[in-house]
């Protein structure tokens, strides 16, 4: 297969395999560390540097008519706030601030890719711990809504097979879709290496990095965000009071009858 | 007969691998129409009435979310089998 790629192209493919799962940068035993863990920890350093950064600068003058950045931070919060209300009413404190860490350790996770690291979702053990996460707020809000009555939500088999395979579709949508984009973004290089000299390799991943990169961040973590708020709002759904039906005894039905006569 | 017992050993521990990943492959062709005939219904769903293209769009990325999931486990599937050895 190599020897027909190296004959049409003069592209070599045999890197790529290296490249698709993680490498161990620490491994003593049971502890391992590979490169997308390590991405990870920049991740979240980058985004409490942020957080504390806004929180200095921008929340310390909050205005009353907001600019620009103000602004920006009011949509983004307001976004997720108000579908979480949407969905989960009475949980809507706990789900906003939820999903928008999600998303944006998702989105960020993602977006670290442009800067030439691993992504830090294209690890199975980053998008299992999410999917967990939102596996553990599914049921707990059950419970703790429904109280007794979620208990018969168990008794069937085919509920307990559904709830089962939420955690491991979302970990493998989360995991695939930012591990195809990462794997097909590296076949692009590869490609353009091979023929750097029609002049290509200035203009393609230009305009295919937005599309696999930035594309699959921003609708991955808002997909994340709002499967996990649909999951939880089917669960704490109340069951829709069953209408009284008056009682009607014979005397009751005979006097109205009589009533209408 | 010895023969062709090896020969189709060795093509199904060589090349067996690669063709298998050209038949997981196909489930992009399911994701393919299923995304097709939602993207086509919501269209259709707005022009119908455009006030509520923001609901629309809602359930059409939902929607196209459950109908990628397929595509992306045959492409996982596909990878692991063309450089798990």
């Amino acid at each position: 297969m190599s020897n027909l790629s190296n004959g049409l192209l003069a592209v070599d493919f045999s890197g790529l395999a290296d490249k698709i799962f993680p490498h161990h940068v620490i491994e003593k035993g049971w502890f391992v560390i590979n490169d997308s863990v390590l991405s990870g920890f920049i991740v979240v350093a980058v985004i409490l540097i942020i957080a504390l950064i806004l929180r200095l600068t921008i929340i310390r003058h909050w205005k009353t008519t907001p600019t620009g950045g103000q602004m920006f931070l009011e949509w983004l919060v307001c976004f997720f706030d108000k579908s979480a209300d949407e969905m989960t009413e009475e949980y809507s404190g706990l789900m906003g601030p939820y999903t928008l860490g999600a998303a944006t350790y998702i989105c960020c996770g993602v977006l670290i890719e442009m800067f030439g690291l691993r992504p830090a979702i294209a690890d199975l053990g980053a998008c299992v711990a999410l999917a967990l996460c939102t596996f553990i707020f599914i049921h707990t809000l059950g419970f703790a809504k429904k109280k007794v009555r979620r208990l018969p939500h168990y008794l069937n088999p085919i509920n307990i097979v559904t709830d089962l395979a939420v955690p491991v579709s979302m970990t493998f949508r989360l995991f695939g879709s930012i591990l195809s984009g990462m794997v097909i973004m590296d076949m692009i290089y590869i490609l353009v290496e091979g023929i750097w000299y029609i002049g290509l390799p200035l203009i393609l991943p230009a305009v295919l990095t937005p599309l696999f990169t930035l594309f699959h961040a921003f609708i991955q973590s808002y997909v994340f965000a709002s499967l996990t708020l649909t999951f939880v709002q089917e669960a704490i759904e109340m069951p829709p009071p069953k209408p009284k039906r008056p009682k009607r005894s014979k005397k009751g039905q005979l006097a109205a009858e009589q009533k209408t006569v | 007969m010895e023969l062709l017992i090896t020969m189709v050993a060795n093509l199904l521990a060589t090349d067996g691998a690669l063709l298998g990943a050209g038949i997981a492959a196909l489930t992009g062709l399911g994701a393919g129409i299923g995304m097709g005939i939602a993207t086509g219904k919501a269209v259709e769903a707005t022009a119908r009435q455009p006030e509520a293209v923001g609901k629309i769009r809602t359930m059409l990325l939902l929607g196209l979310a459950f109908a990628e999931t397929t595509a992306i486990y045959g492409l996982l599937v596909s990878i692991l089998l063309i450089f798990v050895s």
